[in-house]
């Protein structure tokens, strides 16, 4: 349709007859380009607002797109609701780590950690304040609710941990020797978990910034896939609890005893999994959802748009929009309201 | 002596007092000796004493008993009188219908399990025909007073009593027409302002299903919904009620697309939504078997938006909507009489219909518990519905099978067959030859002689017949002969001596181009055949005219058998046949004036248009009639003939030249 009006204009311009055919080439090259661009998007991190009733999503191209859920889910929701109210460049490379606070959106992506707030950005204004240090390719972020600070894992092997009062850096973990991959928080016994490409599981305590235990989880046979590595590309806590996986299997694990409870059969590498009720959810290689149970069994694989998954959220700062997003290598994100199926698919 | 006159109000009170007295008695001897005493006309006395035991109904009933005892027993007595002849036929029923109608339906249930006992006492003889009528309609009243979802049971025993009352083709039970209940229409809210959420609902429960508590139904403000709710999925799904209900819409193209589209999304939905046995855990399970009460029957679904998760979690849910799509699928498809020219499936839809229905049957499959026992449940009985079906389709014909008359004493049977059985005086008036070839064919005709009289025109015998035709015979000969297949000489059929001698049989039996005399020379008789095949291939396919044969490159001298070489044993000059050369010297003579020969020679119009077309040169086309005349007449194309027809044409001189060679 753009294509027509731009043959209006063209027909328009008709005594430089030259002048308009190149425009009009290059206005479909626009379009191919664009086009093209969009069949290469890949979504990596997604981040719900405090309220719940906004996602947003950064992709490969360093952009960041806002959705309303509340929109999209209204009843009478048509399909501009599924496309985002606001889409802005955050960085030059990927946006691979996303956050939310109670006031900001945290990103990050290749050096530096920027903060958005919320309120301008769903009033589609942008106000950025970004960070001092920067840190090559920052994976993974996550919040220390104890003392209200952000821990950063990055491409250095460090994880630095930032005071989010003041904005300052004031803690550096080291002990990794390969590039961090998920970071998490374990709140009970204020420990800091991270998995890294080295395949080592840490768990650092966050008062006095030792590393505690070191887990390689490829040394143990029954998670251990050799076909494909060592690293750790998916950490998640539940205190008691652990779920790591990546080149080796998803794996439970019992934090106390230290010991793999429950090996999860699941063909690819697995790249974020969360607890949910009494399920476990992950995605990674394959165009599905994988619903597993505690005891080990892969319950059901609902199948979604994306050819392989990047990342999934839960909303869980709003009943009324408590929707599970899955995210990866396609421009769309798929929404479900019921986890058994997939309801509708926003994209950007 | 003139008969007594009857006089009904007599009659009338003294019927009344005598059936008061039978009822207490409980027999119904009293109201014979009354009948057998009053003087009159049976058929006066028979309606007087129906009018007589209605009024004592009547009474009874204004009395108002707590029990229905009274009444049966009148009815009882009723039925007796039948028996005995003294009352007419459609008393009881008349009596039992103002029964039911006048009571209220507790009391209606006992009499109706009277009605149900007593079936085989409607069903004899005597009452039947009389009282099936009265039935039907005080069914279908008492039907109309009760509530299907009320009182269930009650519908469904009169349903029964019907079903074995009447045989099954009575009409007043079919759905002839396969008509559809249109009214059955299932409400879904379309926007947010119609949501039933907040109204309370008596139906809390429905079979098997798991309630979350809290949803439902808790405040009497209708509160805004706590969890995400997938509209797009819930209208579509149940839009696809409304296509169950009247299956005919699916017929019109925008109507199916929807149908489809919509379809398709909800089974993709079904198929990812997967089931699982643990959902219901065993707790509940034994719950739900332990309140062993009724199970409530809803004859609609319940459409509220916050119900959807929880019904596509339940597997008798899943079950219904599955099988409403099957037996969708089976009326699209079938033939049903009354369904209009204009509802045809195109093969798009056929495709998609056959599709579909495996995917549902997996489906059904899947869902637990006992999913493949379902399924193949389901498979059998609608494949039995397609039986009904039929049956409707025929009109109904009776099940009753009608005993066969004649039953013919059978032959006791024989290990080995009796010697008369090969002689051909068994029951097949075979013989048997010990093989089976040789069986069929002697069996063929077992009498020689007979079979070989046979008149070979009889299509019966044409099995004597042996002797081909000339172009089935010769076919492949003159396939053969065409250049353009290019068949090498030594690989031709007509090199076959055994070809050659039955070529030259046949021939003589059926081609007269054997008679005819030729000065070509053979040196062989594949040389032969060979002429004779490209002469039958001109001639056999009718379409080419015979003169164009001729102007052929192919030698026409050939008109006889050089075999023979009776070239010098002919008979008498005028009766041999003209030759070649005779022709060419008449035609040349003849030149121009050869249209006045045609005349004599018998030429048609049409025939003497082509040869003018064919040549522009006179004698050419002097030349052309002769030779087309020869054709026709074949053996009759002698000199003699042709002198005759000179002669009669003028050309004199050419004849006596002609018979002098």
């Amino acid at each position: 349709m753009r294509l027509k009006s731009d043959l209006v204009q063209q027909q328009q311009l008709q005594k430089k007859p030259f002048v308009s055919y190149v425009l009009l080439i290059s206005h479909v090259i626009n379009r191919v380009f664009e086009w093209l661009q969009l069949l290469h998007m890949s979504v990596f991190s997604q981040s719900f607002s405090p309220c719940g009733r906004f996602l947003a999503a950064g992709n490969n191209y360093g952009e960041i797109a806002v959705f309303s859920l509340s929109a999209a889910l209204s009843p009478d929701a048509t399909a501009a609701n599924q496309k985002p109210v606001l889409t802005f460049t955050a960085h030059e490379g990927p946006v691979f780590s996303l956050l939310s606070t109670d006031v900001h959106l945290l990103s990050a992506g290749n050096g530096e950690i920027s903060a958005w707030s919320w309120n301008e950005l769903t009033k589609k204004c942008l106000c950025v304040c970004r960070s001092s240090l920067e840190i090559p390719e920052i994976n993974s972020m996550i919040i220390n609710p104890r003392d209200n600070s952000l821990v950063v894992g990055g491409g250095d092997n460090n994880i630095h941990i930032m005071d989010l009062e003041h904005g300052v850096f004031k803690n550096v973990l080291q002990g990794h020797s390969d590039y961090i991959h998920c970071v998490s928080v374990r709140d009970r016994e204020a420990e800091i978990l991270s998995g890294g490409e080295d395949g080592a599981v840490r768990m650092w305590d966050s008062r006095s910034s030792q590393c505690v235990h070191c887990i390689e989880v490829y040394k143990y046979e029954s998670c251990a896939r050799p076909q494909f590595g060592k690293w750790i590309s998916c950490l998640t806590t539940d205190s008691d609890w652990m779920l790591c996986g990546g080149g080796p299997s998803l794996s439970l694990w019992h934090l106390r005893s230290l010991s793999p409870t429950s090996i999860f059969p699941l063909s690819g590498c697995q790249r974020q999994a969360a607890f949910y009720q009494d399920k476990i959810l992950a995605v990674g290689e394959g165009a599905f959802v994988s619903h597993c149970l505690l005891g080990g069994e892969v319950k059901a694989q609902i199948p979604c748009t994306p050819q392989s998954l990047n990342t999934l959220q839960l909303n869980t700062n709003s009943t009324e929009h408590r929707v599970l997003t899955v995210g990866g290598s396609s421009d769309h994100i798929d929404v479900f309201t019921n986890l058994s199926y997939r309801a509708f698919s926003l994209s950007f | 002596m003139s008969p007594s006159l009857f006089n009904f109000v007599d009659a009338k009170d003294k019927f009344t007092a005598s059936a008061r007295h039978a009822l207490s008695g409980k027999s119904s001897k009293p109201l014979i000796n009354i009948f057998n005493q009053i003087p009159g006309n049976e058929t006066e006395k028979k309606t007087t004493l129906d009018q007589a035991l209605r009024g004592v109904l009547g009474d009874l009933i204004v009395e108002q008993k707590p029990s229905c005892d009274d009444y049966l027993s009148l009815i009882y007595l009723s039925i007796d009188a039948v028996t005995e002849g003294i009352c007419s036929a459609t008393t009881p029923f008349v009596l039992l219908g103002d029964v039911l109608d006048c009571l209220p339906l507790d009391l209606c249930d006992k009499i109706f399990s009277f009605v149900e006992e007593n079936v085989s006492t409607w069903k004899s003889n005597s009452f039947y025909t009389a009282g099936k009528n009265y039935l039907l309609r005080m069914c279908n009243d008492l039907l109309r007073r009760l509530s299907k979802s009320q009182n269930t049971v009650f519908c469904g025993r009169i349903q029964l009593f019907l079903a074995r009352l009447f045989p099954l083709s009575e009409k007043s039970g079919l759905n002839l027409q396969s008509q559809f209940n249109l009214d059955n229409i299932t409400v879904f809210n379309k926007n947010e302002q119609e949501s039933t959420l907040g109204q309370k609902s008596t139906e809390e429960k429905e079979d098997g299903m798991e309630v979350e508590e809290g949803e439902m139904g808790e405040d009497d403000a209708p509160a805004p919904c706590s969890i995400p709710i997938d509209y797009n999925l819930y209208r579509k799904f149940w839009t696809l009620q409304d296509y169950f209900r009247n299956p005919v819409q699916c017929f019109d193209k925008f109507s199916w697309m929807t149908f489809l589209k919509y379809s398709d999304e909800t089974l993709a939905v079904f198929k990812s939504f997967k089931l699982d046995d643990m959902q219901a855990s065993k707790r509940k399970l034994e719950e739900l078997r332990a309140s062993g009460g009724e199970h409530v029957y809803f004859a609609k679904f319940l459409t509220s938006e916050k119900l959807m998760d929880l019904q596509l979690s339940d597997s008798n849910f899943r079950r219904h909507i599955l099988l409403q799509y099957l037996i969708l699928f089976q009326y699209l498809k079938g033939q049903v009489k009354f369904k209009s020219s204009s509802c045809v499936l195109n093969d798009d839809q056929t495709a998609w219909i056959e599709e579909t229905t495996k995917l549902v049957y997996q489906l059904l499959r899947e869902i637990p518990p006992d999913g493949d026992k379902f399924a193949t449940m389901v498979e059998h009985i609608l494949n039995t519905e397609e039986n009904w079906n039929s049956w409707k389709n025929e009109g109904c014909p009776s099940f009753v099978k009608e005993r066969t008359v004649d039953d013919k004493p059978k032959r006791p049977t024989r290990k080995r067959q009796a010697p008369e059985d090969f002689l051909g005086k068994g029951p097949d008036r075979k013989i048997f030859m010990g093989n089976d070839e040789l069986t069929r064919l002697w069996n063929l005709n077992q009498d020689n002689m007979e079979a070989c009289k046979s008149d070979s025109r009889s299509v019966v015998q044409k099995a004597r017949e042996f002797m081909p035709s000339l172009d089935e015979f010769f076919a492949e000969a003159i396939e053969q002969a065409d250049p353009a297949n290019m068949v090498e000489e030594e690989y031709k059929v007509v090199r076959n001596p055994n070809y050659g001698w039955r070529a030259l049989r046949l021939l003589s039996r059926r081609s007269p181009h054997f008679f005819q005399p030729t000065n070509q020379k053979f040196k062989s008789l594949a040389d032969y055949l060979d002429s004779m095949v490209s002469k039958l291939a001109k001639e056999l396919p009718k379409d080419i005219p015979s003169e164009e044969i001729k102007t052929g490159e192919e030698d026409d001298d050939d008109n006889g058998d050089n075999l023979l070489k009776d070239s010098n044993d002919s008979p008498s000059i005028q009766s041999k046949l003209v030759t070649n050369q005779q022709m060419d010297d008449i035609a040349a003579k003849l030149g121009a004036q050869w249209k006045m020969l045609a005349s004599h020679l018998e030429m048609k119009a049409s025939e003497l248009r082509e040869i003018e077309t064919d040549s522009e040169d006179v004698d050419m086309q002097a030349k052309l009639l002769l030779v087309s005349w020869q054709d026709r007449e074949g053996a009759q194309a002698t000199v003699e003939n042709l002198v005759t027809a000179l002669n009669s044409a003028g050309f004199s001189q050419i004849a006596d030249s002609l018979s002098e060679a």
